[in-house]
């Protein structure tokens, strides 16, 4: 997985590279010197990792990068129904902000995953989104004055 | 000299100069907890409270909070793999593990002991470094600042992989981090660059959506997909003995956490450095502190050391910010720039004045952060068992509250929609990273050192042309950024002989 994961995402920075390096030598040699000066090298890098993956033989691993691993004790089909879960409640959330805005969103987003995803009682599910949601109130509204986008349907309302 | 040092502390322990420190540090405390409102966004909206202080107790309720919202950030990023503050990352790549692995308690307790450590050698630094200051901050010019940059980007090097390819890979994200530092308005002719249309990219990435995407969207995804507790079905950690452990930890590595707050404190005297710096190059150095290849592996995967260095400079890194600010008004980092506000409002002018007239004052604010970051520590210890119980509840019960810090952290960067996208664009770059064994934190230094390198790098051409390059301190720099590039491969050379790549 990870040594197709890192022709993938080879294959992503070498579009990326590509691009900016089309992009910035077109431009000014004030703004475009750096973001080619990074592109360039970055294009070269790219294309060694892309022929070490492809001819060269497999990776010794010594020393590895200092970064955090997921967790292997799921079995894979049941954690890619998870990560597409836990995406798709992600995307969701920002949805309904732009839909209702955040102070609308806050409550409903916590009620609605508690009770249909982790599925708690009603009691705690009803507590913790009313604990949840005048903490948020509160803190952000009342405290720190944030200004919250209003969302696209209160607006079209009039509310 | 030593009359003003005492006449300092005095200020400070006024009955109400000393309240308004402990209201300054309950707000400082809350807000260190929230992903995205920085101590920099706090004293911008506290300045207001300040007109009818004087500047001893300004100064107190001021820095009080700024001091104690960079402790406290680290709680967030242990707990939860959220940075509290969104240049406190560097203290997810191993205290979110250690929570992981069941230590919560311990790397809270070495988080809060470093971070107090650290302190305490950012407040004398500030107290010793005012007479001498001048000089220092003299002899670096744009070409010295370019090549301390440099020296972060060659970090790099110890946060990749030692083969072949993972140094590629490193340098390789290191490199994208750069370009992702150029979306935005170029600051020299003030060009636009891929900005694709919007105007929310005029002014550029904004750190705290990316990084609280790249960092806190993985491991929540993490959590969802394992369907336990932050700390799994480990059994619970002796949550007192934990905690004392991390204490002790801060001492069994003494020498790294004073070696990690002398970087904080010299980025912070370095003008427009910036916080997220010297936690990355305290972390790389943390890192570049392994025996072998064998000790280095443990870094990213729960290391104490990991996150002893960042959080003991993430605290001095305080005190030398506050000493250009002082001697020349020249604010060290974005916070900085704003308590500069504070000083035109209390009628100071920073400079000879505050080193000569107003010394007391000056020795009150080196008081402050040494009393607050005590009192905070002393504060947190008592609750610190609590928190790490949270590592025990059920994921799906911390996830939608999790979320919700996390997205309103992010909204908090720029009061946008966009920023929200922004969030979650990095946070599905961050776990296709992680997933692939790509690094982040190489990322994450190229973004933070893009601008500044960018800045540097041109003003430092349009000034000498390439005569800078023949400057001495720069030419020591170089042999300094070389070091530092083959550091990591020299300690690891009997691995590499020993059938490396």
């Amino acid at each position: 997985m990870k040594s197709k994961g890192h022709l993938y995402f080879s294959a992503f920075l070498l579009v990326i590279s590509g691009y900016v390096i089309f992009t910035a030598s077109r431009w000014s040699f004030k703004t475009g010197f750096f973001p080619l000066a990074a592109a360039i090298p970055l294009l070269v890098l790219v294309l060694i990792h892309l022929y070490l993956e492809l001819f060269a033989p497999a990776e010794v691993s010594k020393g590895p990068a200092v970064e955090a691993e997921f967790s292997d004790e799921v079995a894979p089909d049941i954690a890619r129904r998870r990560v597409i879960t836990i995406f798709s409640w992600i995307a969701a959330f920002i949805l309904f902000v732009y839909l209702i805005g955040f102070p609308l969103t806050v409550p409903l987003f916590i009620f609605c995953y508690l009770k249909f995803q982790s599925d708690v009682t009603w009691l705690s599910t009803i507590t913790l989104t009313a604990i949840s949601w005048g903490f948020f109130y509160t803190l952000f509204q009342r405290l720190v004055y944030i200004q919250f986008e209003a969302g696209v349907i209160p607006t079209w309302l009039g509310l | 000299m030593f009359d003003a040092f005492i006449d300092g502390l005095f200020l400070v322990l006024q009955w109400k100069a000393f309240a308004l420190m402990l209201v300054g540090m309950g707000l400082g405390f809350c807000v260190g907890l929230l992903p995205g409102i920085g101590g920099a966004a706090t004293l911008a909206l506290m300045i207001p409270f300040v007109f009818k202080m004087n500047p001893a107790e300004a100064f107190a309720f001021l820095l009080g909070m700024h001091s104690v919202a960079a402790t406290t950030g680290d709680i967030t990023s242990i707990l939860f793999g959220v940075p509290g503050e969104g240049l406190s990352a560097a203290t997810v790549v191993d205290g979110y593990p250690m929570a992981k692995n069941g230590e919560a308690g311990r790397a809270l307790g070495a988080a809060l002991m470093s971070s107090l450590v650290g302190a305490l050698i950012g407040a004398l630094a500030l107290a010793l470094a005012i007479p001498i200051v001048r000089p220092l901050v003299l002899t670096f010019g744009s070409p010295e600042l370019f090549m301390l940059s440099m020296i972060g980007i060659a970090c790099i090097t110890s946060l990749s992989g030692l083969s072949v390819r993972g140094q590629i890979r490193g340098f390789a994200m290191g490199l994208l981090g750069l370009l992702l530092s150029t979306i935005g308005q170029e600051r020299q002719s003030g060009s636009l660059r891929f900005d694709m249309g919007l105007m929310y990219l005029w002014e550029g990435l904004d750190l705290v959506p990316v990084l609280v995407g790249i960092f806190a969207i993985p491991e929540l995804v993490d959590l969802a997909v394992r369907g336990t507790s932050i700390a799994g079905d480990r059994p619970a950690e002796n949550l007192s003995r934990g905690v004392m452990e991390g204490i002790k930890d801060t001492f069994r590595h003494f020498w790294l956490v004073f070696r990690c707050s002398a970087v904080g404190v010299f980025v912070g005297i370095m003008p427009g450095a910036g916080g997220g710096v010297a936690q990355w190059m305290a972390y790389a150095h943390a890192v570049q502190s392994a025996k072998d290849s064998k000790d280095r592996e443990r870094f990213g995967k729960g290391d104490v050391r990991g996150v002893l260095g960042p959080g003991a400079a993430n605290n001095s890194k305080e005190g030398g910010d506050l000493v250009p600010t002082i001697a020349f008004g020249v604010p060290g980092s974005g916070a900085m720039a704003i308590l500069l506000g504070g000083f035109m409002i209390m009628g100071l002018v920073p400079g000879p004045d505050m080193l000569s007239k107003h010394l007391a004052v000056t020795y009150s604010m080196v008081w402050t952060l040494v009393i607050a970051n005590i009192i905070t520590v002393v504060l947190s210890l008592a609750v610190l068992n609590q928190l790490a119980k949270v590592t025990y509840i059920r994921g799906g019960l911390i996830i939608p509250f999790v979320l919700l810090l996390v997205f309103v952290g992010s909204y908090t960067a720029n009061g946008h929609l966009a920023d929200l996208i922004v969030t979650f664009c990095f946070g599905v770059l961050g776990y296709l990273m992680v997933l692939w064994g790509w690094p982040r934190p190489p990322l994450v230094l190229g973004l933070v050192l893009g601008k500044l390198v960018e800045t540097y790098l041109f003003i430092s051409v349009s000034r000498y042309g390439f005569a800078w390059l023949a400057h001495p301190l720069v030419l020591f720099l170089i042999a300094l950024m070389a070091v530092v590039i083959v550091y990591p491969f020299v300690r690891e050379k009997p691995a590499w002989a020993g059938g490396g790549e």
